[in-house]
């Protein structure tokens, strides 16, 4: 059964084989001294290391760990495991893995976490060992059978050939008997150079469910005897309820629970969402708002402005002395850019369905990271682990806002607590969603930059006055007060190193300015501001300087070859250096995030009412290996949906210290007749493993704001665009 | 931010007073994804309890399996201790492998304390062991571990230090 199915009720995931109880098949566990047991999926067919189970027609499910949610890591991962296996593709199916049976089996399938762009290079190792373990272990189950050494034996396509002799035999044959052995403590993985699934562009495995419906997210989830709730939280960050009139609303038709959950939100629970959702619009309810109810987007940049000169910051990069060399610099150049308040806006409002009983709580959830949502409900359920369960539904969009934050989830437990043995589903309207988001955080940057009298730049000093994500949502990891995150692809070296190192005096540093409203992980994260700002001012310093943009940062990334070669890629595709088609002007951006190295060239034509067409954007990627470089340009092509529709379009801005827009009517996304022709450059240099979901929506916007200016001669240093008057057409 | 190799775990909890230690969960030392360095708990263990061995037992370590959010971690620990004058439980320390001190947190109990049971709300720095020590007025030690998974924020990536 694919998880691609709807979810059923009473099912669980996996039955647990009565001579394996409490045993897993987890490569490299100690194994009781009788051998292991078998551990069975729920039709029988026996796993085979934890992460394949094979059935007798020689079908192969794969587990996974991570979350779909558009992005392919569920094929990706699969491909990685059948490259090892050895397995035939065309019989491939996946299933997900559940967080309470991980915990059972001591976290067996490792990390759930799907964010950071992480599903596929931080899982590549263990998931192909696991592969390659199921392939030992059916060669060795064939062997016995024929009485061979395994080493006579070859494989491919799922079945088993002794060479010498020529008998054959599948897996399916052999799958039984190779569950009864014991998983080798150590496995070979193939040379990248003999990859046969991995680097193909197979298609992907979720989109027939997709296209025919059969797919149901969480938010048509429908069981038997289920109740709907509608909740509302708190407008304003912070504030908490005084009172609410539930008689009020009480007896109106379906309506079983108006309730109080946690000190901050009301719910109401109906026979259908629209009773929940129409009698909790007329519920009175009186809030206390508390001091947050005074601030406004306008406070909130007065307070970012002036971090942009305060003393005291954070370093995240120096070299040299950047204040000194600055202050005898031969030019100077200076601006200031913002970055504002973002939603994630999924398409897919946030939801979760969960039933409590006394003995038993699960709920079925799409999610970013099935253990973050497993957590979730411990706590709010307040019974152990073996007594927990979630069912993770594939994300009609994640974005991040369902990676960090379970709070739905949190809130549905809370709910289901006080109905017990009833399933609620709990949905939020649009605009809970956007009232209550993890906000792309707010910042500004102050650029100053020196170019001595050769017209080199010399000295360049960055200053990020606004919020940090991780004093909010993880403060543990805060190094000595300073929220490294906030350097994102600005880093001294790692997975998001500054791309130029030729620039001698250095200063990168942060005024931490953190108001009220909840920040989190936006798709991107702080790459998305970073970009704009070190990319942009780059070209300002080349204008300063009378250089071309490409040849003066050419100059800076001598010893950043890698970032340089994206940038260089781009360029030639682009044409850069020659003319364009009349009234159109190119621009340039380059960035290395989540360990990939990416560029974009944007060709723009700007209108005279400033209406911006942007013709085509070449794009390249190097993540190291591609594992499916057709769904890597999918993924960048969505990049520049995602990167434009913040550049030109979106901005929360807050009143009374809540969010003002509550719909896509004041929170608009690009539509598809405003898209680019997107070409893409998937450029593999090999050794590393870099992530394809989020690093390329940075350089989307510095590429079309540098043509812009190349077009207009206007710098635009404030997102979104539309406060300009510049609109995407 | 280098993650610690396989062998520098091994090594580092093999190193420790071997009851002390949670069962080190092999498959796991490549599938979680760890990003903090492995403190000196080690030493830190042996510099309380010196030479004298730390058994297994009559202490009970209670946190979540797993958390999502590491900031405010309900922990706590009781000990089957008659806690009379002649027979009480001294101190409760609890060690980390992977907060910045491994040394987290010492309650000092005495026979007046009516029970042996501590509950608090700790910070836990990432996915890591965590050993409940129990110091017995007769002078032995007495231990309890558990295993906490503190799970990853979305698009938090290893960050530059």
């Amino acid at each position: 059964m694919k998880l691609t199915d709807m979810p059923k009720v009473t099912r669980r995931s996996f039955v647990v084989g009565a001579a394996a109880a409490g045993t897993g098949l987890a490569i490299g566990l100690k194994l009781p001294p009788f051998g292991p047991g078998i551990v069975r999926a729920q039709d029988g067919s026996p796993e085979v290391t934890h992460w394949v189970v094979i059935k007798p027609d020689d079908t192969v499910v794969i587990r996974i760990a991570r979350t779909e949610m558009g992005q392919g890591t569920l094929t990706g991962l699969a491909q990685m495991v059948a490259e090892e296996l050895e397995c035939d593709w065309s019989k491939v199916t996946t299933e997900y893995v559940t967080p309470g049976e991980s915990v059972k089996r001591k976290r067996a399938w490792g990390d759930f976490s799907t964010g950071g762009s992480r599903g596929i290079r931080e899982s590549h190792q263990y998931v192909r060992e696991g592969g390659a373990a199921a392939r030992t272990m059916l060669i060795q189950a064939a062997a016995d059978a024929w009485k061979v050494p395994p080493a006579e034996c070859g494989v491919a396509n799922s079945v088993i050939t002794h060479t010498p002799s020529g008998r054959t035999t599948t897996y399916g044959k052999v799958a039984e008997a190779a569950s009864r052995i014991t998983p080798p403590k150590e496995v070979a993985l193939k040379d990248p150079k003999t990859w046969k699934v991995i680097g193909k562009s197979v298609k992907r495995l979720d989109t027939v469910d997709k296209l025919t419906g059969k797919q149901v997210y969480g938010a048509d989830l429908k069981m038997p005897g289920m109740l709907n709730a509608a909740i509302m939280e708190c407008p304003v960050f912070g504030g908490k309820i005084k009172s609410f009139d539930a008689a009020k609303v009480s007896s109106r038709k379906g309506v079983k629970k108006v309730l109080q959950v946690g000190d901050s939100a009301v719910a109401v629970v109906a026979d259908t969402w629209w009773q929940a959702k129409t009698a909790l619009d007329a519920l009175p309810i009186v809030w206390d708002e508390g001091e947050n109810a005074k601030v406004s987007s306008a406070s909130v940049a007065a307070i970012l402005k002036a971090g942009l000169d305060a003393e005291q910051a954070f370093v995240g990069n120096d070299a040299g002395d950047a204040k000194a060399a600055l202050a005898g610099a031969a030019k100077k150049v200076e601006a200031v850019y913002s970055y504002p308040y973002q939603n994630h806006a999924c398409m897919e409002p946030m939801n979760a369905t969960a039933k409590y009983t006394a003995d038993k709580c699960e709920v079925w959830v799409p999610t970013q990271n099935g253990e973050a949502a497993f957590a979730a409900t411990l706590a709010a359920s307040g019974l152990p682990a073996d007594k927990c369960e979630v069912y993770k539904i594939h994300c009609g969009g994640g974005f991040g806002r369902r990676g960090a934050f379970h709070d739905y989830v949190t809130q549905a437990v809370r709910i289901a607590k006080e109905m017990p043995g009833v399933p609620v589903k709990l949905l939020w309207s649009r605009e809970e969603d956007m009232r209550q988001g993890r906000f792309h955080p707010i910042t500004q940057a102050k650029m100053v930059g020196g170019l001595d009298a050769n017209n080199n730049l010399t000295a360049l000093h960055m200053r990020i006055s606004g919020q940090s994500i991780l004093a909010s949502v993880r403060p543990e990891a805060m190094v000595k007060g300073m929220d490294p995150a906030t350097f994102q692809g600005l880093a001294r070296g790692g997975e998001f190193e500054w791309g130029y190192k030729g620039i001698p005096n250095l200063l990168i540093d942060h005024a931490m300015r953190n108001p009220h409203v909840p920040p989190g992980f936006w798709r991107g994260v702080n790459i998305n501001q970073n970009a704009i700002y070190a990319e942009c001012f780059m070209d300002e310093m080349a204008h300063a300087a009378g250089q071309d943009p490409l040849e003066f940062r050419r100059k800076l990334m001598k010893d950043n070859p890698k970032h340089l070669a994206v940038l260089n890629a781009v360029a030639e595709k682009a044409g850069w250096g020659k003319p364009a088609a009349k009234g159109v002007f190119r621009g340039l951006a380059q960035m290395k995030a989540f360990n990939s190295f990416v560029a974009a060239c944007a060709e723009v034509s700007v209108s005279s009412d400033n209406k911006v067409k942007v013709h085509r954007i070449v794009a390249a990627t190097d993540s190291g290996y591609a594992v499916n470089p057709a769904q890597i340009e999918r993924q960048i092509a969505g990049s520049f949906v995602y990167g434009l529709s913040a550049l030109f379009d979106q901005e929360c801005t807050l009143k009374n210290g809540r969010m003002e827009q509550e719909n896509f009517n004041t929170y608009n996304s690009m539509k598809i007749a405003q898209m680019p022709k997107i070409e893409c450059i998937v450029m593999p240099s090999g050794g590393f493993w870099g992530g394809i979901g989020e690093p390329t929506i940075c350089v989307a916007a510095p590429a079309v704001l540098n043509a812009i200016f190349a077009a207009t001669g206007k710098r635009l240093r404030s997102v979104p665009l539309k406060n300009l008057g510049y609109t995407l057409v | 931010m280098k993650q610690p190799s396989r062998r520098t775990f091994i090594t580092a909890a093999g190193a420790c007073v071997a009851t002390t230690v949670a069962a080190a969960w092999p498959a796991l030392l490549h599938a979680q994804m760890v990003r903090t360095p492995l403190n000196n708990m080690p030493d830190a263990i042996r510099k309380l309890a010196g030479a004298k061995t730390i058994s297994k037992g009559r202490v009970k370590l209670d946190v979540p399996p797993l958390v999502e959010n590491g900031h405010l971690v309900p922990l706590s620990v009781s000990v089957d201790s008659p806690m009379s004058e002649a027979d009480h439980v001294k101190a409760i320390h609890i060690f980390t492998e992977r907060n910045p001190l491994p040394e987290m947190a010492t309650f000092r109990l005495g026979p007046r304390a009516g029970r042996a049971r501590v509950a608090t709300r700790v910070r836990m720095a990432d996915t890591q062991n965590v050993i409940a020590i129990a110091e017995l007025s007769d002078g032995s030690f007495w231990s309890d571990s558990a295993f906490l998974i503190v799970t990853l924020a979305a698009c938090l990536e290893e960050l530059p230090a």
